[in-house]
């Protein structure tokens, strides 16, 4: 397999998020990924300390002059995240736009990220480039339900809100939408909560038709970082694998996801002990110790294939 | 395996080089890696064209105590390699020695990357930091001919020369020294290079006992970049697996070495067309290709004992 990945989002010395979380995963899959690391701080911002240091716009578009003279800016996916800069982001969608004009079947995944749980924790002039610039040149999206909700205008109570809300978003422009989590009630119980994804298609013969799924995911007691993170890159390749299957894609990515998270607490809470709350480095994700689920992943939360 | 390596080396956006190179390797082994990245750039340098940051002694110690803030500055070992500052050097020697501290038994694996074939590629001023500072601290050295001649001030020209270059070098510090080429002639011939290996060891009853080893490795007829910081960080794995044994420790590394360079040779000859030489770009090692051989490598060199006492 010959595929090139470039990502770029944040770099942390000790544990996974931002590259960190994409990057071993997506190369332990095959794939060549490219990184360029918007920040490079010790570690995640939830910690009691963090420090580093940031890229700016223009460092940024030094580091891809450099890609491009070179003539090796051909790649089949871009990956972002986390972002907490307007100028940062518009120089991401320069170079996104540049890079699908030299390869137009591109596919540039974008994680929103805007905030969550009624809230946003990014600066609020992100949202105007997000809605405006970002969303209109990704392919394949992965908000959760406030970021949806922000990015269209329209709140989600059902699932039919949340269906038009995944249609909204493709009109926007991106062909594959997951909605990473919601607050809607599963019906498999409140241990449980509800992802949506929808996919758009055109047909050989011109007409469209759109897959969309629901995935009951089992809920965790645990602040996890690193996780959509992880949510993006694995999305990105199993929709490789699957281009027109959403429902696999998405068993397979959640999967995943169950499977590193499950490690993840288990051993968190061995270090904490007993009755006690495991602190942010005790919760970082066992990444390394999870790669045979990474390769290949047991399917543990199906998704039904809903209208 | 709870292991947890401090990785400081260079990123680049693209290819393996510093901290790409070693960073996916020791994770598909299991190692936890922290990396610090002294450098960003967009690929190596050897590239008709290169861009990008590097990190000031001052950035680097700040990443520092962010992590040592949260208390988990707690490291098994360090893996250190191309570095062109001499306050960054020094930056990461007190880092070290202050991880030393921390933890007593942390091994610092160091590639004391200074030049090749009789010429330095770094700034001269480089030297006294390594031979004063730098080695002294280190558990496990591997230079190649020219830095360990460098190093000790002695020329190798025969296999006893480089016994006694590796004698130095543990005398400075280091238990475990690889030489990872050497211009010495090899008895299965010119297509052959020759490496020597040497661990001292402290046997619980107080005795110092000592292996040395020698290996004759294939060449390649290209220039690769890369393959020295893979080394340095497969040898970490490899001497972590077998800390008593360099033989298959060495055995393991460059073996592993050894399979990435055929299947990288055989993938940019391909993209390069016939009879035109690779660029670059198409040598950039195929790290990810070669997952199973990183993993379990098949033992393709046999490294022979040449002394032990």
């Amino acid at each position: 397999m010959e595929c090139r990945v470039l990502s770029i989002q944040s770099h942390v010395v000790r544990g996974y998020v931002g590259n960190k979380s994409a990057s071993f995963p997506l190369q332990v899959l095959g794939f060549e990924v490219d990184s360029i690391n918007s920040v490079q701080f010790s570690n995640h911002t939830g910690y009691s300390h963090w420090k580093g240091q940031v890229l700016t716009a223009d460092e940024l578009h030094v580091l891809y002059e450099g890609i491009k003279l070179n003539n090796v800016h051909h790649y089949d996916y871009v990956l972002t995240g986390y972002t907490r800069d307007t100028s940062f982001l518009e120089m991401v969608v320069d170079i996104v736009q540049e890079l699908k004009r030299a390869n137009p079947n591109l596919v540039y995944v974008c994680d929103p990220v805007l905030g969550d749980h009624g809230s946003m924790y990014v600066p609020q002039n992100l949202y105007p480039v997000y809605k405006n610039k970002v969303v209109p040149v990704a392919d394949i999206i992965t908000p959760n339900q406030f970021e949806a909700e922000l990015l269209t205008g329209k709140n989600i109570s059902t699932e039919k809100d949340a269906v038009e809300v995944m249609d909204l978003l493709h009109a926007m422009g991106p062909d594959t939408v997951v909605i990473t989590s919601s607050d809607l009630p599963s019906r498999l119980g409140d241990r449980f909560l509800v992802s949506l994804g929808s996919q758009r298609h055109v047909r050989p013969d011109g007409s469209r038709t759109t897959q969309r799924v629901r995935i009951e995911v089992p809920k965790v007691d645990a602040v996890f970082v690193g996780t959509g993170d992880l949510f993006a890159a694995m999305l990105l390749a199993w929709t490789h694998h699957y281009p027109n299957d959403l429902k696999t894609a998405c068993e397979k990515t959640f999967s995943v996801m169950h499977h590193v998270i499950q490690r993840t607490i288990s051993y968190a809470h061995e270090l904490a002990g007993p009755g006690r709350r495991p602190s942010p480095p005790q919760l970082e994700l066992r990444m390394v110790q999870s790669k045979a689920d990474i390769e290949d992943p047991a399917i543990v939360t199906e998704a039904t294939v809903i209208s | 395996m709870e292991c947890r390596v401090l990785s400081i080396q260079s990123h680049v956006v693209r290819g393996y080089v510093g901290n790409k190179s070693a960073t996916f390797p020791l994770q598909v082994l299991g190692f936890e890696v922290d990396s610090i990245n002294s450098v960003q750039f967009s690929n190596h340098t050897g590239y008709a064209h290169w861009k990008g940051q590097v990190l000031t002694a001052e950035e680097l110690n700040v990443l520092y105590e962010g992590i040592r803030l949260n208390k988990v500055n707690h490291y098994d070992y360090i893996l250190t390699g191309y570095s062109r500052d001499t306050s960054f050097l020094e930056m990461v020697v007190d880092i070290i020695q202050e991880l030393k501290k921390a933890n007593p038994s942390l091994v610092y694996v160091c590639d004391p990357v200074m030049g090749d074939h009789g010429a330095m590629y770094v700034p001269e001023f480089l030297l006294p930091v390594y031979k004063d500072k730098v080695v002294p601290l280190a558990d496990i050295l591997t230079p190649n001919q020219f830095e360990a001649e460098l190093l000790t001030g002695r020329k190798i020209k025969s296999e006893k020369d480089a016994i006694e270059v590796m004698d130095l070098l543990h005398d400075m510090g280091p238990e475990t020294v690889v030489l990872t080429s050497t211009e010495l002639p090899s008895k299965r011939g010119d297509q052959f290079l020759v490496a020597l290996g040497s661990q001292k060891l402290r046997k619980p009853d107080g005795i110092n006992t000592n292996q040395k080893i020698c290996m004759d490795i294939p060449k390649v007829d290209a220039v690769f970049v890369g393959t020295g910081d893979l080394f340095a960080a497969m040898l970490l794995a490899w001497t972590h697996q077998y800390p008593k044994d360099l033989k298959a420790a060495c055995e393991k590394t460059v073996s592993v070495m050894h399979h990435v360079i055929k299947r990288t040779i055989t993938y940019a000859n391909e993209m390069a067309g016939p009879g035109k030489r690779p660029s670059p770009a198409q040598l950039e090692l195929r790290m990810v290709q070669s997952k199973a051989d990183i993993e379990s490598p098949a033992i393709v060199v046999e490294a022979s004992v040449i002394q032990t006492s």
